[in-house]
C-alpha cells in the first residue's frame, strides 16, 4: 500500500502512538497532499456560506449498504449473553471528520481532522491529526482519488456533492487505522463504521491489509455503525435485539461473502446491545477472528471500557475530538486568509434575505 | 481591534488575544474618511460570543477535567482557532470626538465598521487634548500606560471632593498626597484626623524630619490644644453648646445673658462661668441644663483658664497663612465621641468666623469619617454656604452611604478606590459626575492603591491611576492583635503543649 509501505515503524511497549505517528513520514505525505492542493490558491476569493453544521459535516456513513439484502435462509442467528472480562486490554478508538470551509471559483476547500483516543488503565488520552485544508478541484480530484483507491472506479450513482469530502476523510481514516494496526499490540481497535470493503473509499485490498496487520499484532478490529440500514426480513437489524437483556450480542450472518457484488463484508456482523438503557449498534468484527474469540473480544471490551448509552467511550471521544465546531471553521478560514491570502466573501444567502430564519432549509 | 456594535453611547469592540487592552484604558476609533475619531474608554472586557466555543469547552473536558492528549497540527491551525476562540469584546463608553486634534463633545456619529482603525489612546495624548494638566501640578502616580499623572491643584480649589473606598485601600494615603500637594502651593489645610494618622506627616519614613516638618501643626485637644473662654467668641460658644451639646433654646438664651454678664465683669473664666450658672436667677431646669453642659466642657479638658497653655486657634490660622501655608491636624484619636463633636464644632465655627472676617483667604478641610462627628445640618452647610466663605471640603470615608446623595451630586471630584460590595457600588454610582456603568465596572476590579479619578481634575475623563508611595512615617494602619511575635510565641506554646490537653 502506498503509504504504509514506506514505514519504518517501531512499536513501543508503552503503546505511545502519538509520538510515533508524529515521527513517521506518513504525516508528511498527507501534509504534502494538502499543501499541493493548496498550491495554486493564493489571492483567490473564498466564498463562505453560513455553515449549517448538521448538514455539512460528513462522517463516514454507510449508505452504500442500503441495497445489501440479508436473506433469511443464510442467517443463523445466535444470541449471546455477555459477561464482562476485566483484563486490562487497551481500547483504541479512531474517527475522522471533515467539513466544507468554503468554495473558490475552481473548487471547494475542505478541512479534515482525525482523532485517536486510547484508554489504558482507566485513563483516556487523545491524539489528533490536523486539521488540514484541501482544495479540491475538478482537475485534482482524480489525483486525490488516485491516492485513495486504485481498485474502485468512480461510481456514477453516488452523490457527487459529498464525494471529494468523503474520499479525503477515507484517506486519512485509512491511514490512521493502518498506523494503529501496526503500532498497537494486544488491543481492541474500534472503528467508526462497518468493515465492508469494495466501496469507494474502502478498497478491499487495503482494508484486508489493515486487518491483517492488526491480527499480526494480536489486535482485534471492531467497527461500530451508529446508524445502519441493513435489514433482515424488513427489520432494521438493530431492532432485532430489542427485548433481550443486555449486555448481549446477536450474530447476524456467518457467510463470508455476498455473491455478485463488489462489496465484501470483511467483518462478522453482529447487533450489540452493550448496556442497559443504551442503544443497539451494528458491530462488525474482523471475519478472520474465530467466532468465539469475537464474542470474548466484546466481553473484554465491556470489561475494560466505559460504555455510555451502549456506545464505547473511546469511540465517542474520538468522534467528539475530530468533529469541527463553528470556531474551528472560523479559525481555519483565518488561516486561509493569513497563509494563503484568500479573500473571504460571504455567500449572499437569498433564502435568508427572503424568508428570514424560516428560509434556512429551503433548497439545502 | 474591530468595531462591532454601538448601542447608545456604548461601543462593543472585538479584540484579539494579541491585543493587550485593560479596563480603564482609552481607545481612539479613527475613521479616516470621515476625518474624525471617537474617544472611548474600556469599561469592561467580556468573552466574545464566538460560535462553537461551548462545544469546544464541552469536548475538551471529561468528568469536568480536560483530557490529556496531543495535537499533531502541521499547519498550526490551532493557533488560529485559539485566536478566534479567545477573542474578547471590549465594552466601551464614548467620551467625545476628535476632529483635527481638537476635542469635541459630540458622540452621535457612527464610524465605519469596516474601515475604522482602532488603537489605544496614550494617556499623554488624552491629557494634552483635554488639557488635564495645569500650572499647579500635584503628582498622583502612574496611569495604566505608565504615564506620570498629575492633577491641577486649581481643580481642587473651591471644590468639593470625596475620597472613598473600602477599608485599607489607601484613602488616607491619597488624602495625604493631596494635602501635601496643596501645602506645596501655600494653602492652609485643616485635617479632622480621627485616628491620629496624620500626626507623623512631618517625618520621613526613617523618622528624620522632612521639609514639611515646620508646616505641620498637630493639635491634640486637651493636650496641646486647649482654649480659654476669653479667646472664644460667644457665637462660637453658642454653636458649640447648641449643636454639639444639644442645649435647648430657652437655656441658650439664659447662657447668652450669663456670658454677657461675665464679659462685662471681666470674669470670663471656667471658674467664673461655673459660679455664675449656679447663682443665676432662673428656672431650675434651665440651670440644670446649663450646669450639665458646663460640666461636660470642664471635663473635656479642652477649655482652660491658664492663658499660658491655651492656643489662639484663629491666630494660628492667620500665622499659617502668613508663613506660606501649612497643615493643622486636629488629632481626635484620644477624644471621646461627645467631646469630638464639641471640638469639631468649635474648630469649624472658628474657621467660618476667620473666613468671613477675611482673616484668612481659604481653607482646605479634610474630614475623615465625618459622619462620626459632623452634625446632620452641617453637611449641606459645608457644601453650600461655607464654600462661598472659602472652606473647601474633602470627605474621606470607607462607608459611602454615610455621605448623602446630594453631596455626591455636588461633588466636583471623586476619588474612588476599590469597592466590592454591591450596595456601596450602587451608592457611589449615583454620583452625578460619571456614568454608573463605568464606575461599577472599573471600581470593582481596582487593585490595591489604584484609584479611579472622576470629575474636574480629569475633565470628566475617568482615569485609573496607581497612587504613588509617600516617604512619610505612616501610622493609622489597621492594628492587629496577632502580631508576628505573638503568633510565633503561640505556635511554639501550642507545639509544646501535651497532646490531648
Ligand atoms: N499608593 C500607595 N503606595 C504605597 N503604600 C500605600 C499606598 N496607599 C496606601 N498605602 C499603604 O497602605 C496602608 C493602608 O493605607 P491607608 O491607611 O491610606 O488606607 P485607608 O483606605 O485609609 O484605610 P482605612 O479604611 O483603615 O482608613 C498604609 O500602610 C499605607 O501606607
Ligand atoms: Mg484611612
Amino acid at each position: 500500500m502506498l503509504l504504509i509501505g514506506q514505514l519504518h515503524y517501531e512499536t513501543t511497549s508503552k503503546y505511545n502512538f502519538p509520538r510515533i505517528i508524529k515521527e513517521i513520514e506518513l504525516s508528511e505525505r498527507i501534509v504534502e497532499l494538502s499543501v499541493n492542493t493548496m498550491r495554486m490558491i493564493k489571492g483567490r476569493i473564498l466564498q463562505i456560506s453560513n455553515i449549517d453544521f448538521s448538514d455539512s459535516i460528513i462522517e463516514l456513513y454507510d449508505d452504500y449498504e442500503e441495497c445489501i439484502p440479508i436473506k433469511g435462509k443464510i442467517l443463523s442467528a445466535l444470541l449471546n449473553s455477555l459477561k464482562p472480562i476485566r483484563d486490562g486490554t487497551p481500547i483504541i478508538g479512531v474517527d475522522v471528520s471533515s467539513i466544507k470551509v468554503g468554495a473558490t471559483d475552481s473548487g471547494v476547500i475542505y478541512a479534515v481532522r482525525g482523532a485517536i483516543v486510547q484508554r489504558i488503565n482507566g485513563k483516556y488520552r487523545y491524539f489528533r491529526f490536523g486539521p488540514l485544508p484541501f482544495h479540491v478541484t475538478k482537475r485534482n480530484f482524480q489525483e486525490i482519488l488516485g491516492e485513495c483507491d486504485e481498485d474502485i472506479p468512480f461510481e456514477s450513482g453516488i452523490s457527487l456533492r459529498f464525494e471529494p469530502q468523503r474520499q479525503l476523510c477515507n484517506l486519512i481514516e485509512r491511514w490512521l487505522r493502518m498506523c494503529i494496526s501496526h503500532l498497537a499490540k494486544g488491543s481492541l481497535i474500534l472503528w467508526d463504521g462497518s468493515l465492508t470493503a469494495g466501496v469507494p473509499g474502502s478498497p478491499v485490498k487495503e482494508m484486508s491489509e489493515i486487518l491483517k496487520v492488526a491480527r499480526e499484532n494480536s489486535n482485534i478490529v471492531m467497527g461500530f455503525s451508529k446508524d445502519t440500514t441493513l435489514k433482515f426480513l424488513d427489520w432494521k437489524i438493530t431492532d432485532l435485539i430489542n427485548g433481550y437483556k443486555p449486555p448481549c450480542l446477536f450474530e447476524i450472518d456467518s457467510l463470508p461473502l455476498l455473491s455478485n457484488s463488489r462489496l465484501k463484508l470483511l467483518g462478522r456482523i453482529y447487533v450489540a446491545k452493550l448496556a442497559r438503557g443504551g442503544c443497539s449498534f451494528r458491530l462488525d468484527i474482523d471475519r478472520c477472528i474465530p467466532s468465539e474469540e469475537c464474542i470474548r473480544a466484546v466481553e473484554r471490551l465491556i470489561g475494560n471500557e466505559r460504555i455510555y448509552q451502549g456506545y464505547p467511550e473511546t469511540l465517542r471521544l474520538a468522534h467528539i475530538y475530530s468533529t469541527f465546531t463553528a470556531s474551528d471553521v472560523i479559525g481555519i478560514q483565518r488561516l486561509l486568509v493569513r497563509r494563503y491570502g484568500l479573500r473571504l466573501v460571504a455567500q449572499s444567502n437569498m433564502h435568508r434575505t427572503l424568508f428570514g430564519p424560516y428560509g434556512t432549509k429551503i433548497g439545502g | 481591534m474591530r468595531l462591532f456594535k454601538k448601542i447608545g453611547n456604548t461601543l462593543h469592540i472585538l479584540c484579539f488575544p494579541d491585543e493587550d487592552v485593560e479596563k480603564g484604558e482609552y481607545l481612539l476609533i479613527e475613521d479616516e474618511e470621515a476625518g474624525k475619531a471617537l474617544i472611548a474608554q474600556v469599561i469592561d472586557v467580556e468573552f466574545a460570543n464566538v460560535p462553537g466555543v461551548m462545544e469546544e469547552l464541552l469536548r475538551s473536558s471529561h468528568n469536568g477535567y480536560p483530557i490529556e492528549g496531543e495535537d499533531e497540527d502541521p499547519l498550526d491551525v490551532t493557533s488560529h482557532i485559539l485566536y478566534i476562540q479567545d477573542a474578547r469584546i471590549l465594552i466601551c463608553k464614548i467620551h467625545g470626538t476628535v476632529v483635527n486634534g481638537r476635542l469635541k463633545q459630540e458622540s452621535s456619529w457612527l464610524p465605519s465598521r469596516m474601515n475604522s482603525r482602532i488603537h489605544k489612546l496614550p494617556t499623554e495624548s488624552l491629557i494634552k487634548m483635554a488639557k488635564i494638566d495645569g500650572d499647579l501640578p500635584i503628582l498622583l502616580g502612574e496611569t495604566q500606560d505608565s504615564f506620570p499623572l498629575s492633577i491641577d491643584a486649581r481643580q481642587l480649589d473651591g471644590k468639593l471632593n470625596i475620597i472613598t473606598g473600602k477599608k485599607g485601600t489607601g484613602k488616607s494615603h491619597l488624602s495625604k498626597i493631596l494635602m501635601l500637594g496643596l501645602i506645596d502651593y501655600g494653602a492652609i489645610v485643616v485635617i479632622l484626623d480621627l485616628n491620629g494618622e496624620y500626626t507623623n506627616l512631618g517625618y520621613n519614613s526613617d523618622g528624620s524630619k522632612n521639609k514639611y516638618h515646620d508646616k505641620i501643626h498637630i493639635l491634640a485637644p486637651g493636650k496641646n490644644f486647649k482654649v480659654t473662654l476669653y479667646q472664644t467668641k460667644l457665637y462660637v460658644m453658642m454653636r458649640t453648646l447648641v449643636y454639639a451639646l444639644g442645649l435647648p433654646g430657652t437655656s441658650a438664651r439664659e447662657f447668652r445673658q450669663i456670658w454677657r454678664f461675665l464679659e462685662r465683669n471681666g470674669r470670663l473664666t471656667l471658674h467664673g462661668l461655673g459660679e455664675a450658672i449656679q447663682n443665676w436667677k432662673c428656672n431650675q431646669h434651665v440651670r440644670d441644663a446649663l450646669y450639665s453642659r458646663y460640666m461636660t466642657i470642664v471635663n473635656s479638658g479642652f477649655f482652660t483658664d491658664n492663658m499660658a497653655e491655651a492656643i489662639d486657634f484663629e491666630k494660628l490660622l492667620s500665622k499659617t497663612e502668613k508663613e506660606g501655608g501649612g497643615a493643622i491636624v486636629i488629632d481626635l484619636s484620644d477624644t471621646s465621641p461627645s467631646d469630638r463633636q464639641m471640638i469639631v464644632e468649635y474648630v469649624l465655627a472658628n474657621l467660618q468666623d476667620a473666613l468671613s472676617d477675611w482673616k484668612i483667604r481659604a481653607v482646605f478641610l479634610f474630614a475623615e469619617e465625618a459622619h462620626l462627628y459632623l452634625r446632620e445640618t452641617y453637611w449641606d452647610d459645608i457644601v453650600t454656604r461655607m464654600r462661598h466663605f472659602g472652606l473647601f471640603a474633602t470627605f474621606i470615608t470607607n462607608q459611602p452611604n454615610t455621605i448623602h446623595e446630594n453631596i455626591y451630586r455636588q461633588a466636583d471630584n471623586i476619588f474612588l478606590l476599590n469597592f466590592v460590595n454591591e450596595h456601596d457600588l450602587q451608592v457611589i454610582s449615583r454620583a452625578a459626575r460619571a456614568d454608573a456603568e463605568t464606575i461599577t465596572s472599573i471600581v470593582r476590579d481596582l487593585p490595591p492603591h489604584h484609584c479611579l479619578l472622576l470629575g474636574k481634575i480629569v475633565k470628566d475623563f475617568p482615569m485609573v491611576v496607581k497612587v504613588r508611595p509617600l516617604n512619610v512615617k505612616t501610622m493609622g494602619q489597621t492594628r492587629y492583635f496577632f502580631t508576628d511575635e505573638r503568633i510565633t510565641k503561640l505556635v511554639r506554646e501550642l507545639n509544646q503543649a501535651p497532646i490531648g490537653r
